[in-house]
């Protein structure tokens, strides 16, 4: 019996580490970055407490809402883009075919590359005289190719195309999972009835898809709202600060200018708002379910 | 689908995950060790010209006498990451194997890419982590690490015999300012860095060139450069003009304007004749509210930066910007450069090492065709007291240190701070120095009184002519420079308090943000000034006074 209790008591003992971990490495800076919130603190200067300051300083700076209209636009087009590309590949790819492996194989590779060697990467094909984009524009007749790293416009979208050549893959790996858990019969009885791909699609695949698709829309959103790595390696937030993400806001008020105070609000409203979209979409998903 | 549609798509995803993945930028992480390279004389040198040349200064240079205890040991060095024959970085690695012979001891060099540099090393100090014995500093730090004590005064070791002796009366007034703080000195000798105007000496003086501007333009060319208003006229004469036979159109300035690309050191050259403006009394250089100042009011630390002057300035870069290749708005450092070495722009104002590169025949078409001269001026600077323009009948010239001069300080918390000042000083001393300079590659500018010409200094037109310059090019190039420290009548102030690198990381923005259209010159300035008033504000207005007036010797 004494064996017994000494043997359950030893299990909690193997925790430990990991309990410690988990309060050394995310809840302690959780908190304490919660702390700093509230707090004027700069390098090399003393703490004072300011209260909501920082959160009132952010709603009266041009470069908080800068920043978040950007990534608003990252998030819409490169979310969109790399969800319907990835389903147009799962659908694709949702059928015998020789090679199929390898496809699939090549396919997710681009997942596996790290974003800020991507943004170095994309520095070179959008380059605006060697650039392999604008060397095949100019091939293709265009006079006066985009200015990628000059022009606003042209500059949000090369970091949004770069994005969405990296995540397509992991989107079409999930999607074209989920396609093929999708139960035949039920395709089979459709095909008895009609004929037509897309009403199939519509009241068959897409219902049934959908749990899968709100899982992976919501995972890229996460992943998008944090978006740093790209444009600081391939625009470093310019032309002005047209691509200058939330992000890398943060990253520049509490690493480069070490305002770790108003950093960390800055983080926590971050941090609220993926709390909001991921609950909403959340409750969609067990909406669905149910 | 069709097969072959499938297959395509396959082979394009594969070879584009391939060039994607394989092309990772090679930026070093950590420590860069000791590599077995061949070695000329010891050097990892490339020509047995540098090794001998090298080891002619090592012999030369001044050894002090080592201390056997420091046999064996090891210090650290964070610089920005350039590579082992990169700029300023280079230096470290070819002299580390003589370093070993004087001493016994080494040292690892971490290089830092330039994007992350200040911030990990500010990390480095905040988080008690002290990974760095000596850092190569850009001065403009200097008002962070003296406010937090992270750096220590050198003055005790001039005098101590284990040290090399360095020549600081040699080095230019306005950079030997920079290695100090107050009454002590910090730094030691490296680099000394002030932008100059280079031009194509070949083409402005070809009497074809010159022919075919009078004609256009209704007057001779003004080849003298004396004001922004003439080096405008110039490169938009040549930009979209063949001027090169390559039968494409070529470009008349190249500028690096891309945020982050230091563009904003442009701005910080050319504007300065636009607004500071000598004093009328004795001497020209005192400082008062009025004269001799670019960036705030010594009074109140308001900002000056959207002084009239700096706005018609901004609207200069603005049109030189508009007589070059349309890409430089996105153009960083090296990309500029590139454009003139390669003989495709006639203009460029940067560095020293633009002089240096331009004799390097793997990157450069233009050895024997450069041209150098200070910064130019303007006949219409704006005056601050006056609140108006002025229009003088001779330019209002106005040298400038701008940029980093990147040197070595000793961290407070260095774990063998004599062996690491050992390494400093005998960097430092005139031979080893001297050496750097004129050897392009090691981005170290020129900028003491034995690297310039009799009868300012004592180099020698053949130090340069071994170092594998033009003699017409040195004498441009180092004419120049020399020009910039000594002749020109004032300068500008340099800025270092804390909180500098913020301020001009806002700045950087706000100007690409006028560059490229986004906003006018004017808001542009406006918005850098309100949040130069938050920075300071936040950080204490009345500290960065008193730290500000001490920097520019302002007294009422």
């Amino acid at each position: 019996m004494k064996a017994m209790a000494h043997k359950e008591q030893i299990k909690f003992f193997f925790v430990i580490p990991g309990i410690l971990w988990v309060l050394i490495f995310t809840i302690f800076p959780l908190l304490y970055s919660l702390r700093l919130s509230f707090f004027q603190a700069r390098l090399g200067q003393d703490q004072t407490f300011i209260g909501m300051g920082n959160f009132q300083g952010a709603f009266s700076d041009y470069r908080f809402w800068n920043s978040l209209s950007i990534t608003v636009f990252f998030v819409v087009v490169s979310v969109s883009l790399t969800v319907l590309l990835g389903l147009g590949l799962a659908l694709l790819f949702n059928r015998p075919r020789r090679g199929l492996r390898f496809f699939r194989s090549s396919f997710v590779l681009p997942i596996f590359t790290a974003p800020i060697a991507l943004g170095y990467l994309g520095l070179t094909i959008f380059h605006e005289d060697v650039g392999a984009v604008n060397v095949a524009l100019r091939m293709l007749g265009v006079v006066n190719p985009p200015g990628w790293f000059h022009q606003v416009w042209a500059a949000r979208l090369a970091i949004t195309l770069v994005d969405v050549w990296q995540w397509t893959s992991f989107c079409f790996l999930v999607l074209l999972a989920g396609l093929q858990n999708l139960p035949e019969e039920l395709y089979e009885a459709a095909q008895l009835d009609t004929s037509s791909g897309w009403g199939i699609f519509r009241h068959i695949t897409l219902p049934l898809l959908a749990p899968v698709l709100f899982t992976v829309t919501i995972l890229r959103l996460v992943e998008t709202l944090k978006v740093l790595d790209i444009p600081f390696s391939m625009t470093s937030g310019g032309p002005g600060a047209a691509t200058q993400t939330y992000s890398f806001y943060v990253y520049l008020v509490g690493l480069r200018n070490f305002n770790a105070g108003y950093a960390s609000a800055l983080a926590y409203i971050l941090l609220l708002i993926m709390l909001f979209i991921s609950s909403f979409f959340f409750n969609r998903l067990r909406a669905i379910y149910d | 689908m069709d097969k072959r549609v499938v297959t395509l798509v396959g082979l394009i995803a594969l070879l584009s995950t391939m060039w994607f993945g394989g092309a990772a930028p090679t930026h070093q992480a950590g420590p860069v060790r000791a590599t077995a390279a061949p070695t000329i004389l010891g050097f990892p040198a490339a020509t047995e010209l540098e090794a001998k040349t090298a080891q002619a200064a090592f012999n030369a240079a001044d050894k002090g006498k080592p201390d056997p205890a420091w046999k064996g040991k090891k210090f650290t060095i964070a610089v920005y990451s350039a590579g082992q024959r990169g700029a300023i970085s280079g230096p470290l690695y070819f002299w580390r194997n003589k370093f070993t012979e004087l001493t016994g001891a080494t040292y690892d060099i971490v290089e830092i890419p330039f994007a992350e540099l200040r911030e990990k090393i500010y990390s480095d100090f905040t988080t008690s982590a002290y990974k760095y014995d000596v850092i190569i500093n850009c001065s403009n730090w200097y008002g962070d690490a003296i406010a937090n004590d992270w750096i220590q005064p050198i003055d005790k070791y001039f005098n101590e015999p284990r040290m090399p002796k360095w020549d600081r009366a040699s080095i230019a007034p306005a950079v030997a300012n920079l290695m100090k703080w107050g009454e002590h000195w910090y730094g030691t000798n490296n680099d000394h860095d002030a932008q100059v105007l280079y031009y194509r000496r070949d083409i402005l003086s070809d009497p074809k060139w010159q022919a075919q501007f009078k004609q256009e333009m209704g007057r001779d060319m003004p080849v003298a450069m004396d004001t922004w208003e003439d080096v405008l006229e110039i490169a938009k004469f040549f930009n979209r003009k063949d001027w090169n036979g390559d039968g494409k159109p070529d470009n008349g300035i190249s500028l690096h304007l891309k945020v982050g690309g230091q563009g904003f050191f442009h701005f910080m050259a050319l504007s300065a004749p636009y607004v500071v403006t000598p004093y009328l009394g004795q001497p020209p250089t005192k400082v008062t509210k009025y004269h001799n100042v670019y960036w705030f009011d010594p009074e109140t630390m308001e900002p000056l930066i959207n002084s009239p002057g700096h706005v018609r300035a901004l609207e200069t870069l603005i049109a030189l910007s508009k007589a070059g290749s349309p890409a430089m708005w996105g153009w960083s450092l090296g990309e500029a450069w590139a454009d003139f070495l390669s003989g495709k722009s006639v203009l460029v104002f940067s560095w020293g090492d633009v002089g240096s590169l331009a004799e390097d025949p793997t990157q450069s078409k233009i050895a024997g065709k450069l041209g150098a001269r200070g910064i130019p001026g303007t006949k219409q600077p704006y005056d601050l007291e006056k609140k108006q323009f002025l229009n003088l009948s001779k330019p209002n010239m106005v040298g400038n240190q701008v940029g980093c001069s990147w040197h070595p300080v000793l961290s407070k918390f260095a774990k063998n701070p004599d062996l690491a000042y050992y390494f400093m000083a005998w960097q430092a001393t005139p031979p080893i120095n001297h050496w750097n300079v004129y050897m392009g590659w090691t981005g170290v500018d020129p900028g003491t009184t034995y690297d310039w010409f009799p009868p300012a200094g004592k180099a020698t037109i053949d130090e340069y002519v071994a170092g594998g310059y033009k003699a017409d090019d040195a004498k441009s190039f180092i004419g120049a420079f020399t020009d910039n420290f000594y002749r020109y009548p004032i300068f500008q102030n340099y800025i270092r308090i804390p909180g500098t690198p913020e301020m001009m990381e806002v700045w950087d923005v706000h100007l690409s943000e006028a560059v490229t259209g986004q906003v006018s010159p004017k808001e542009a300035l406006d918005r850098t000034y309100q949040d130069w008033q938050k920075i300071i504000d936040n950080i204490g207005r009345a500290k960065l006074l008193k730290l500000y007036q001490q920097s520019i010797g302002y007294t009422k």
